[in-house]
């Protein structure tokens, strides 16, 4: 894929999102069910490698430009992930309070209600591919409940799971 | 306030935007203890202003955040730096680990540690969406909130609407269907 329309593509997921993970359903719809440059399972993939280092969240669309282009994607995807931030500055210089009015704030509320719904309906295809058995199951549910009901790192939370699926594998 | 040089600066933004684990509220948390209360480089007002804005830019809330509080130290160039600071180190290791899911594949236990892995992505998305949401869900606003959710759910699984007309609808829909606190806010105005 050419390296400029993956720019493009990634730069459409990341500059219509309002938090981390809520590019997933656009990076979805656009590169696994339209163009087919990427797997559910990869798209699964870069989301976990996204979040198995630290940093801000959002972080898993470089892992997307890997998969789809190599490193050159990659660096794509670190670009499309950085260009929206600028955004920011005239919005600093210009619009200033305008950005708290309240039907303002009302219809980013919307997005993001929107947004989270996406975020479910994409995991699905997802999770058809890698929660596929009672171990998987079990790791999933319990990484939801520990990043919903409790403060423990994230980090943490991926550490375990990976040494629950090594031990897992050696039984 | 005390002016910001660009190396201690960079450096800065270098330590605490790859350093910090749990994503944006951590990180921002971070450079408020170290740029308002420590080094005065930055007003408790812009740092506010910053945190606000952020929330309301497109993209990665902490990455505009970083533009932003680089902006207010020093401009246009202290924005290019402090944005690729916070992000290019973190972004390597992701492609040093995606490039090791690769090679790693293969491996029985390699295996097994990847579908861990996997699995547990599958349960912080779905987390990430109701963490997203939770806030959100207070007297006056569930209904409002489950609707707009479960409606940009069923439109994509159900008509296979494309996300960025759903999330276009979301935001249409969220400015003419005010919530509570908006409207309380209306009311009075500040």
């Amino acid at each position: 894929m050419n390296l400029l329309v993956l720019y493009l593509l990634l730069l459409k997921a990341t500059v219509t999102s309002f938090s981390g993970l809520t590019s997933l359903p656009v990076i979805h719809h656009d590169l696994v069910v339209e163009r087919r440059v990427l797997t559910d399972r990869e798209l699964n993939a870069a989301v976990a490698a996204g979040r198995a280092g630290p940093g801000p969240y959002g972080l898993y669309v470089v892992s997307v430009g890997y998969f789809v282009a190599g490193v050159p994607g990659a660096f794509m995807g670190l670009l499309a992930l950085m260009t929206p931030a600028f955004l920011i500055i005239p919005m600093a210089r210009y619009v200033g309070s305008k950005a708290n009015q309240p039907r303002i704030r009302s219809a980013i509320e919307g997005v993001l209600a929107a947004a989270a719904g996406l975020l479910v309906a994409s995991t699905l295809p997802l999770a058809r591919e890698s929660v596929t058995g009672a171990f998987s199951g079990a790791v999933a549910l319990a990484s939801f409940v520990l990043l919903t009901a409790t403060r423990v790192d994230i980090g943490w939370v991926m550490l375990g799971a990976a040494a629950a699926g090594l031990l897992a594998a050696a039984l | 306030m005390p002016v910001a040089g660009l190396r201690e600066m960079a450096w800065i933004f270098l330590r605490i935007g790859n350093l910090t684990f749990g994503g944006g509220d951590p990180i921002m948390a971070a450079f408020q203890r170290e740029l308002v209360e420590r080094r005065r480089w930055l007003s408790a007002d812009q740092y506010a202003l910053a945190f606000a804005l952020a929330r309301v830019t497109p993209g990665t809330n902490v990455l505009a955040f970083c533009a932003a509080v680089g902006w207010f130290l020093r401009g246009w160039l202290g924005a290019f730096i402090a944005v690729p600071a916070a992000t290019v180190p973190s972004g390597l290791l992701v492609i040093a680990l995606t490039a090791a899911y690769e090679e790693l594949q293969g491996m029985r236990l390699a295996a097994g540690a990847i579908g861990g892995l996997l699995a547990a992505a599958v349960g912080m998305m779905v987390a990430a969406a109701w963490n997203l949401i939770r806030p959100r869900l207070v007297a006056g606003n569930r209904l409002r909130i489950a609707v707009l959710t479960l409606g940009a759910l069923l439109l994509l699984l159900g008509f296979s609407v494309s996300p960025l007309v759903v999330l276009g609808l979301g935001a249409a829909a969220g400015a003419l269907w005010t919530g509570p606190l908006a409207e309380r806010q209306m009311r009075e105005p500040s």
